[in-house]
């Protein structure tokens, strides 16, 4: 009797929760309203995730539903994991939101399959003078501008002051930090157990795609799926002076196999008297250091051929089968004011794309917290030919990955890297 | 037989099984504590069980931040209902599984294992073009849909292996004894089986609360998110995760679990009494 009792109560429970189911979930409408007569409605896939850039996102889409009644943007709020899968979905599915907010190496693929809107008419000369040519670059498939560039990061240096002082290290303050130098620090700020270095490389490919252009790399030449692959002396540059920095003891090899997050903790306890991080973290930095902990940002690093490194941009792009790509259009011009930009990439700790923009950020920050070394490492950056492969994302995760930790350990030699990488593309 | 246990050897018993539940209850001790450290102590390398300085701010922030008693509410009717009814359509199938031969229990076996080895990203595209069309995108009951039918031959499976354990004869003494059919179901194999019930619910239920990637793609408005993806949305871009936040959200999420277990727990014990008395 009691069982016939619970799968009678348990019954009821799923017919009412499926009924409180059915209630409280809207279905979907991707094309907005399509009404010639009434506002039309956008929605906006953001992907903002810090407290304060989520309420920046919210504020600038309120300013553009005041000003702009007939075109009504609803902001849905998503997070970055798993997002690739979800628009590859909604993209076959045609039921992508209006607007994407997106990363550039990821966007490429999804204008490769003709899914983006070609922004190129919708941005005016003005907006496209405020940022560089690289960046443009890197968001510009087959001709066509497929997104427009929001915020970027660039790898940058963290030191301890103490342990550089202590170290007799007079501290760099110029526009740029050469190699050497940088290799001079670390020597001289290697005592004892603690390193001159603590550089995350557990994931090494990013790093290696982004700064290696310091020294000329380009990996890649070509779009889509004509696109081949060379490792000469440019693309080696990078893991060999790295390789050199741990093999020399200046750099602590437990270090390489970290993430950036696991080497800011030795950083913290005086483990390390430089690392090199994503330029956000100097916000996490300022937020997480103990009391007393005295940490500078030094000048962007400088190899052969200059600062320039890979730009990898956040991208607000349209979808071609939005009922309203006009209005879309419009929205993500408005977005990307330099104004708005400045706002959300302070919130967020990344480096605007646009050039008023930083010059607004530099005057309202004081340089503070590392912003003039961050924003300065973000005005030399450059295109970046791996956005344009197809199949970069499976090289960088089966092959490049693989082939680059085996080299920092030791494992295989330049010929070795050289060949792993360049075979594991022609595969 | 002689089962005197001396005290000494009980102490040791007892001694092993404080160590083997601290040992399992550790991760969870763990999210506990690195719920209430402030982002500073959590990046520190000065590691410590027990907070330094007691800081309820994060599950403030989990609470507020996310949505997550939304998702929670969302999760659990997802989780619910979706239980009841792999339990209500795989119960009478896994009887005649276990009890009927021929080529169609066959060729249903065949199906439940061919289930199995489908990647989920395999099927999200025509899953996706098929609830689209049918308008359950982004609603519950669409989700539901989907994680009955893909949690169903697993348990059909696991349910068919518990009909298969209980004796024929029973079933032949009862109808001697002159019970109907579906007095001998109801009367006999149901309490006899409500251990297995008990166990397929449980695994049915967590299999709803913690799945990630259906949700993620079909539910695409912050109201309809369930609790995985609002405690993934503390996982940003460039590396940026709420180390705190996410450790107290994570903490939130496993209490209805934790309700719910020890729920089930008493039913799978009474279950197993029941039955034994029974048979």
């Amino acid at each position: 009797m009691k069982t016939t009792k619970l799968a009678a109560a348990l019954l009821a429970a799923t017919v009412g929760l499926g009924l409180a189911a059915c209630g409280g979930a809207p279905a979907q409408n991707p094309g907005g309203d399509t009404t010639a007569s009434g506002p039309v409605s956008i929605t906006f896939q953001s992907l903002s995730d810090q407290p304060g850039a989520i309420a920046a996102t919210k504020e600038i889409v309120e300013a553009w539903n005041t000003a702009n009644p007939n075109i009504k943007v609803e902001t849905i709020q998503a997070g970055w994991d798993g997002v690739y899968d979800k628009l590859t979905t909604q993209f076959s599915g045609k039921s992508a939101p209006d607007v994407i907010h997106y990363e550039a190496a990821s966007i490429l693929p999804f204008a490769a399959d003709g899914y983006l809107r070609d922004l190129s008419k919708d941005i005016s000369p003005d907006a496209k003078a405020e940022i560089s040519d690289g960046v443009w670059d890197s968001v510009t498939y087959d001709g066509q501008i497929i997104g427009v560039p929001t915020e970027m990061q660039t790898y940058v240096v963290f030191a301890n002051k103490k342990m550089l002082t202590d170290a007799g290290v007079t501290i760099p303050t110029g526009d740029s930090m050469t190699w050497e130098q940088f290799t001079q620090i670390a020597q001289q700020a290697t005592k004892g157990d603690a390193k001159g270095l603590g550089w995350g490389l557990k994931s090494p490919t990013a790093t290696m795609m982004a700064l290696g252009p310091i020294n000329g790399a380009t990996f890649f030449s070509g779009e889509g799926d004509k696109v081949d692959i060379s490792v000469g002396e440019p693309e080696i540059a990078l893991p060999k002076a790295i390789k050199g920095l741990a093999d020399a003891g200046t750099l602590d090899k437990t270090s390489l196999t970290q993430s950036g997050g696991d080497v800011l903790k030795g950083f913290y306890a005086g483990k390390y008297a430089m690392t090199v991080q994503g330029s956000y973290q100097a916000a996490n930095i300022a937020k997480d250091a103990p009391d007393g902990f005295e940490w500078v940002e030094l000048p962007p690093l400088q190899g052969t051929k200059g600062t320039g490194q890979a730009a990898n941009p956040q991208t607000l792009s349209v979808n071609i089968d939005s009922k309203h790509g006009a209005e879309a259009a419009k929205f993500v011009a408005f977005f990307t004011e330099p104004d708005n930009m400045a706002k959300l990439n302070t919130a967020d700790a990344l480096i605007p794309a646009s050039k008023t923009a930083r010059e607004k950020i530099l005057k309202d920050t004081g340089g503070k917290d590392g912003w003039d070394m961050t924003l300065k490492s973000g005005e030399s950056l450059t295109s970046a030919p791996y956005l344009k492969a197809n199949s970069y994302a499976q090289w960088k995760d089966t092959v490049a990955t693989p082939s680059f930790q085996k080299y920092l350990t030791g494992e295989i030699d330049d010929a070795g890297l050289k060949s792993a990488l360049e075979s594991g593309w022609k595969r | 037989m002689n089962t005197h246990i001396s005290p000494l050897a009980r102490v040791g018993q007892y001694a092993l099984l404080a160590v083997y539940v601290v040992f399992l209850a550790f991760p969870l001790l763990w999210l506990v504590s690195a719920s209430f450290k402030s982002s500073r102590e959590l990046m520190s390398l000065d590691i410590s069980l027990l907070p330094k300085e007691f800081h309820p701010d994060n599950y403030v922030i989990a609470w507020n931040q996310q949505g997550l008693v939304g998702s929670a509410w969302n999760s659990l009717i997802v989780a619910v209902c979706s239980m009841v009814l792999v339990i209500a359509l795989s119960l009478p199938a896994a009887y005649a599984f276990a009890r009927f031969r021929g080529w169609l229990r066959t060729a249903g076996t065949g199906w439940i294992l061919v289930s199995q080895v489908f990647p989920v990203i395999l099927i999200i595209i025509p899953l996706f073009l098929i609830l689209r069309d049918a308008g359950l995108v982004n609603t519950l009951p669409g989700l539901i849909l989907v994680y009955t039918t893909y949690t169903m031959p697993f348990a059909l499976w696991m349910l068919q292996g518990f009909a298969a354990g209980i004796p024929i004869e029973l079933e032949e003494a009862a109808a001697v004894d002159g019970a109907s059919r579906l007095r001998t179901l109801t009367k006999v194999i149901f309490p006899l089986l409500l251990p297995g019930i008990a166990a397929t619910a449980m695994f049915a239920f967590v299999s709803a609360w913690n799945e990630f990637f259906f949700a993620l793609v079909l539910m695409q408005t912050p109201e309809n998110y369930t609790l995985p993806i609002a405690l993934k949305m503390f996982i940003g871009g460039e590396g940026k995760v709420a180390l705190g936040p996410l450790a107290a959200g994570a903490v939130l999420a496993t209490i209805p679990s934790i309700v719910f277990f020890s729920i089930m727990q008493r039913k799978l014990v009474s279950g197993m009494l029941a039955g034994s008395v029974k048979g």
